[in-house]
């Protein structure tokens, strides 16, 4: 049974189309990645998953059960870090600790969970005032409470400090290996990429890719990149013309070919060698923030809206609307 | 059962609440103040101290919907807006143990502040008066028990359907004016306005019962007259004047049982339980259909 299932799943609040039609399945055991600019509709998926909003349509199902009829039973087995959370009581961090384990009636130590996410020193110090940092932290520990099957992390390092950041990659590392499926949303692409099995992209509510990071690179194509220097100004005859290349620059005795082909990148090494001295190669394959670019457009920053659903990046990606990956040098050919 | 967990949670913060250790002394000192006070009354010491639990609740019928209002309008909106209420329901909560959970909370803060003045009032009462009219106390403290009640269970669904705390501010306002302060002012007055309404939009002729009727909706006249049911015969008080005969003699039985049904005293006991359920299904079914974020 997966973890996770939703189909058809939308949300409109108003004319605003939060998420559109996402079918999603993840099973037992996985390291999830949820990845997306801001106001891709990721934390709405989260808040549908534990019925903190309500579907306009379809169905979302965490361990087979339905997150609207059986939320309580749901909540049994899941740990949250939610987004947008607050702590307005006048508990402390321990308190806080204390109270989520008796409401589970697990039986943590709450100082083990508190030296885990490094927040012991300050463990009797009133949550509402720690830092983001502390808080998340905190609310992290929160979630890891009795152990759940499922832990579902919306931005889980928010506000947390490089430190921060790798303890928390290492526990949920930790707890995935015991059998925990992790679910967790992110802006942050190579956050994803140290972590996840897998991930799903989302762009203005649409699902725009899910797959491992190696086939999306790999699907993504043409961002392969070779750079050739060169003992003299090299030329470009005919370079254009090889299967698989995009754009070939030249800047002094450096050429710079991109590929949508990554094999054509051998083929522009033999042309060059030909005709003048290559002394140097590098080769690259697309940068993780490129990718990120391609699959959402830009996000909110980018020129355009990116282009429908996963299926189309793998064959015109070099044409891509907001490819983002600010090459600045003028093209020789195409 | 889980509403328990609810519960917890906001019994340790609210131990903490200076807020509500200051308003639960100041009760305290208002009842001890009342009673210390009032010695200076003729009659017997049971009379005096009889006439004490009336005047409290002559005073808790306006104060304590404030007292209820204050302590109940934020237990959910304010979860709401800080985002408090996404830990109580990452656990194994439902919606149904939050609202529970808060209205019993809530409940039980102002049924405490209520004993808190009981306490103040029948000590003094005790030491300078040395009398403990059974009935009289322990039935206005019932009586005034439901009454916070209702004005809690107001505040709480008001507080269940606003997502914020300004809306949830509002609301307790709002319920305030039109429960309570429309009521006992004398200018602006429910019957004064029904009777202009009834009269000279409607060109109809006076009629005092239909006023009446109107103005016992509210759960402030319903605590009132129901006061009355517990109170010893000459120490009633009547509130509907324009709907008794002229020869009625003040304080007698007469007063309550000439009227008609639907404005006599055991009425009220109806009346406080429509406010003390209607709200409640009402803010519940708010709550449960609402997108929380």
């Amino acid at each position: 049974m997966p973890s996770i299932e939703t189909n058809g799943l939308t949300k409109r609040f108003g004319d605003v189309v939060a998420v559109e039609d996402l079918d999603l399945t993840i099973e037992e055991g996985e390291i999830f990645g949820f990845l997306g600019p801001n106001g891709a509709g990721k934390s709405t998926t989260i808040n549908m998953l534990l019925d903190f909003i309500r579907p306009t349509e379809g169905s979302a199902e965490v361990f087979g059960m339905d997150a609207q009829r059986q939320p309580e039973a749901i909540r049994e087995r899941i740990g949250v870090l939610p987004e947008g959370y607050g702590f307005d009581d006048y508990l402390t961090g321990r308190e806080y600790l204390e109270w989520t384990i008796e409401s589970r009636g697990a039986d943590d130590d709450p100082d083990e969970l508190l030296d885990l996410v490094g927040i012991l020193d300050d463990a009797d110090r009133k949550a509402k005032g720690y830092s983001k940092g502390m808080q998340q932290r905190l609310a992290f520990g929160m979630a890891l409470v009795d152990d759940p099957d499922l832990l579902i992390l919306d931005e889980p390092s928010t506000g947390l400090d490089p430190n921060g950041i790798q303890q928390m990659r290492s526990l949920v590392r930790d707890r995935a290996e015991n059998g925990t499926t992790v679910f967790f949303s992110s802006h942050i692409l190579s956050e994803v990429e140290a972590v996840c099995d897998r991930v799903g992209v989302m762009n203005e509510g649409r699902l725009t890719a899910l797959d491992t990071i190696e086939n999306l690179r790999e699907n993504a194509g043409g961002r392969s990149s070779i750079e050739l220097a060169c003992a003299s100004p090299p030329s470009v005859d005919g370079l254009g013309d090889i299967d698989g290349v995009a754009t070939v620059d030249v800047d002094g005795a450096r050429l710079t070919a991109q590929c949508t082909d990554p094999a054509a990148k051998v083929d522009v090494v033999r042309h060059v060698d030909d005709r003048a001295d290559v002394v140097d190669i590098l080769a690259e394959n697309t940068s993780l923030e490129e990718l990120f670019n391609q699959y959402t457009g830009g996000g909110r920053d980018g020129p355009g809206t990116a282009d429908g659903s996963g299926a189309d990046f793998g064959s015109d990606s070099g044409s891509g609307s907001g490819s983002g990956s600010g090459s600045d040098s003028q093209e020789a050919s195409a | 059962m889980s509403s328990a967990s609810v519960v917890r949670k906001d019994f340790r913060g609210a131990r903490r609440s200076r807020m509500l250790w200051a308003s639960a002394i100041v009760l305290g000192l208002i009842a001890a103040l009342l009673a210390y006070v009032s010695g200076s009354s003729a009659g017997t010491s049971t009379e005096t101290v009889q006439s004490l639990f009336r005047t409290l609740a002559l005073i808790m019928s306006v104060l304590l919907p404030i007292v209820a209002l204050v302590a109940s309008y934020l237990a959910i909106a304010g979860e709401r807006e800080s985002g408090g209420i996404k830990f109580l329901l990452s656990l194994p909560n439902t919606r149904r143990d939050v609202f529970v959970g808060k209205l019993a909370s809530r409940l039980t803060i102002v049924a405490a502040g209520i004993g808190f003045m009981y306490i103040a009032a029948i000590s003094v009462a005790l030491t300078r008066h040395g009398a403990f009219p059974a009935a009289v106390i322990l039935g206005t403290l019932l009586v005034t028990a439901v009454y916070g009640a209702t004005f809690v269970s107001v505040a709480i669904s008001m507080s269940a359907a606003a997502a914020s705390k300004s809306r949830a501010i509002a609301g307790a306002f709002g319920s305030y004016f039109v429960l309570v302060i429309l009521y006992v002012f004398p200018v602006v007055q429910i019957p004064t306005m029904v009777r202009w309404l009834h009269t000279t939009i409607l060109g109809a002729d006076p009629n005092p019962d239909l006023y009446n009727a109107i103005q016992y909706t509210s759960p402030y006249l319903a605590y009132r007259k129901a006061i009355n049911l517990v109170l010893p015969a000459d120490q009633r008080q009547v509130i509907f004047y324009s709907s008794l005969p002229d020869d009625i003699e003040y304080g007698s039985a007469a007063a309550n049982t000439e009227l008609p049904v639907y404005l006599q005293d055991e009425f009220s006991v109806v009346i406080l339980a429509f406010w003390l359920v209607v709200p409640l299904v009402l803010g519940y079914w708010l709550f449960k259909r609402a997108d929380l974020e």
